[in-house]
């Protein structure tokens, strides 16, 4: 769930008429369908005025990229949204453009969100609530997102789908596999990797499904006290209108402005990792949107938890192959730890590639053993998530597994949550004793108690 | 406590009743019995068919003589052009009614409008449809070379106009003109056709194509 931040407006430098002509072509082919086209239509629908102050290079290089994956919407927004996620890893100017697309997406606007309203639960918001505003509040990325009130006067928030968001997500696939044929035939970009993509981000649209992991969540999180997740509203949901208690906080910019003391941002860091690895280990199912906007924070060190429509379900198998090598203290290069690797990573049947063995050995080296050392004399001290080259490692890491061919369905959303938690971890420059968390979460008798805030 | 004076008691004094004159209570009574025969004669369509509903069906559906129809509409055909007359006034109303939409850009206007009339005409789908076929043949009173059907089309297409204008005003369309309305009016019946086809829950597919081309409509007519 994003803000909805500065709007966004005309495009600067005006399509001569022919362009146009040919863009519109474009876009009526597209217009029953794919959503590729109905974000088209930004290219020169666009609203009041743009920032006309950034003139800099890297605005404009952002801009239009913010503006082509914003275009793109379904799987591309994605994709650019995970990308704003690198902070220090991309310009600030660039980073500045992206977190838009966190944080806004083009809406619908009041009489389309009213329309869609009354044909998913058969009646007008206004005779289904005491208040409803009309303005959304908040842009997801598959619709957005309107206050209102209960007749009971519970402040509830609703979050409303874009019509035929599904056909459009389905349309942008057939388009992302054509368009990505070669990727596909070198085995960069694995055909169960797409499947698996598309049927996940297909998943988010069914609001019923969402509606039950919050459920889920909130049973499964009662254990983390500091942790505060929504009620879902059965009687005022269906599988395109989502309506949901309102969980209190700030999102990570808001909350960032008010310097908090390091002591809090420790504490809140501490919580994140546990609250990640207490969804990956304990219920082996993980809220894997990551970005900005689904974290709210407190000063009394809560967390609000929100937005559940990206959920994988990790499985125990899954789980119990994490356990055994995250935490592995012996040589990457050992026989038993190739043989982790092999059955953590290969497809059923197939032995890895060297070069993806390598790349996974790297990974562990260059990342895994820096952030959660094995050894539990380096244990001791807190790490460090200020500095930025522990992320820097982490997308280096991560790049070459991809290229090396190691990209497997299972493990499609854990790097993108990863790096939702990490990026996060960064921003509030947190200090965390990493390796007590999750040796605590792995049932490790020589790990303590949780740190105060 | 406040003081209480007798005359501060005493209930106002109630204005006489006053029973409505007699040309009043007649009107009042021919507009039930029109809007009886209406609504018995929008359900048999709905489930009967426009060509198979009889006007003795109506009649006794609407439980008055068969004659009595023909004193307020002297065939089918003037009972549909009375509902789309409704259907127009009511869309009209909806949209000038709504404070906010006058802020709202021409695109959510005009969506609001046909939105409006989609959900009036909801209930008798079945019957739209077969009136849609009706307008198409040679001296249909639904038809375009009807005066009739002429009048409520440019009562229609006047207030499109309005919007147009102010929209124009604002900068939203510069490049449309006084042929707008019109263009909009095929836009609005090939948008009814494909309400009509649209067979996905809630009728999203229609949302969906409303509000893009909408969008594009707006956009082609917004010169730069």
């Amino acid at each position: 769930m994003r803000m909805k931040g500065a709007r966004t407006s005309h495009r600067p430098g005006a399509p001569s008429s022919i362009g146009r002509a040919w863009r519109i072509a474009r876009l009526t082919a597209g217009v029953t369908g794919s959503y590729v086209g109905y974000m088209m239509q930004r290219l020169f629908l666009g609203e009041a005025q743009r920032d006309r102050r950034r003139r800099a290079v890297h605005a404009r290089a952002g801009r239009r990229i913010h503006d082509e994956l914003a275009l793109l919407r379904g799987p591309a927004m994605k994709l650019g949204q995970a990308l704003s996620l690198h902070t220090d890893l991309v310009p600030d100017e660039l980073l500045a453009e992206l977190t838009k697309l966190q944080m806004e997406a083009p809406g619908m606007h009041p009489s389309l969100a009213r329309a869609q309203f009354s044909a998913s639960l058969g009646r007008s918001p206004d005779q289904m609530f005491k208040r409803f505003e009309a303005e959304p509040f908040a842009a997801a990325s598959l619709g957005q997102v309107h206050r209102a009130v209960l007749r009971d006067g519970t402040d509830v928030a609703v979050k409303i789908q874009y019509p035929e968001i599904r056909a459009a997500i389905e349309n942008d696939f057939r388009w992302l596999r054509r368009a990505s044929l070669p990727a596909q035939a070198s085995g960069h970009l694995p055909t169960d990797v797409l499947d698996e993509l598309e049927s996940q981000i297909l998943a988010e649209t069914d609001y019923v499904r969402e509606a039950d992991d919050i459920v889920f969540f909130k049973n499964g999180l009662k254990p983390l006290d500091f942790v505060a997740v929504p009620d879902a509203y059965r009687a005022y949901s269906t599988d395109r209108i989502l309506t949901m208690s309102v969980v209190r906080g700030e999102h990570l910019d808001t909350f960032l402005t008010r310097h908090p003391s390091q002591r809090l941002r420790d504490a809140i860091g501490s919580r994140l990792l546990e609250l990640f690895y207490f969804q990956v280990l304990r219920l082996e199912t993980l809220h894997a949107d990551p970005h900005w906007g689904n974290y709210l924070f407190n000063d009394d060190g809560t967390i609000g938890l929100v937005d559940f429509g990206c959920v994988k379900r990790l499985g125990p198998a899954a789980v119990e192959r994490l356990r055994r090598s995250f935490l592995y203290a012996g040589r990457t290069d050992s026989p038993e730890f190739q043989q982790i690797i092999q059955d953590q990573f290969a497809r059923p049947g197939r032995t890895l590639a060297p070069a993806a063995l390598r790349a996974v050995r790297d990974f562990t080296e260059q990342f895994y053993r820096k952030v959660y050392p094995p050894d539990l004399k380096d244990a001791v001290r807190p790490f460090d998530f200020s500095d930025a080259r522990f992320l820097r490692d982490y997308v280096r890491a991560a790049t070459n597994l991809a290229r090396a061919k190691g990209s497997t369905p299972r493990y499609i959303f854990l790097p993108r949550a990863e790096i939702g938690l990490y990026t996060t971890l960064h921003r509030l420059k947190a200090r965390v004793r990493t390796i007590k968390i999750v040796r605590r979460l792995l049932n490790d008798p020589r790990s303590h108690d949780r740190d105060p805030v | 406590m406040p003081n209480r004076t007798i005359g501060a008691r005493a209930r106002p004094r109630r204005p006489p009743r006053r029973t409505p004159p007699a040309a009043s209570r007649r009107a009042f009574k021919k507009e039930a019995t029109r809007s009886r025969i209406v609504a018995a004669a929008l359900t048999l369509f709905q489930v009967k068919g426009f060509d198979a509903t009889t006007t003795k069906a109506i009649a006794r559906k609407a439980r008055i003589a068969e004659g009595t129809v023909f004193n307020y509409f002297p065939t089918k055909e003037d009972i549909a052009l009375y509902f789309l007359e409704q259907e127009v006034d009511h869309a009209i109303a909806a949209v000038r009614g709504d404070a906010r939409l006058r802020k709202a850009s021409i695109d959510e206007k005009l969506f609001a409008l046909v939105q409006t009339q989609l959900e009036f005409l909801a209930p008798h789908e079945r019957f739209i449809g077969a009136a849609f076929i009706q307008a198409l043949k040679p001296g249909s009173k639904l038809g375009v070379f009807s005066p009739s059907a002429q009048a409520l089309q440019f009562r229609y297409l006047a207030f499109v106009q309005e919007l147009v204008d102010e929209a124009i005003r604002r900068g939203e369309m510069t490049a449309a003109g006084w042929w707008t309305p019109h263009v909009f009016w095929i836009y609005y019946l090939g948008v009814l056709l494909y309400w009509l086809h649209d067979t996905s829950r809630g009728k999203q597919q229609t949302l969906a194509f409303l509000d893009r081309s909408l969008k594009i409509g707006v956009a082609v007519l917004r010169q730069r």
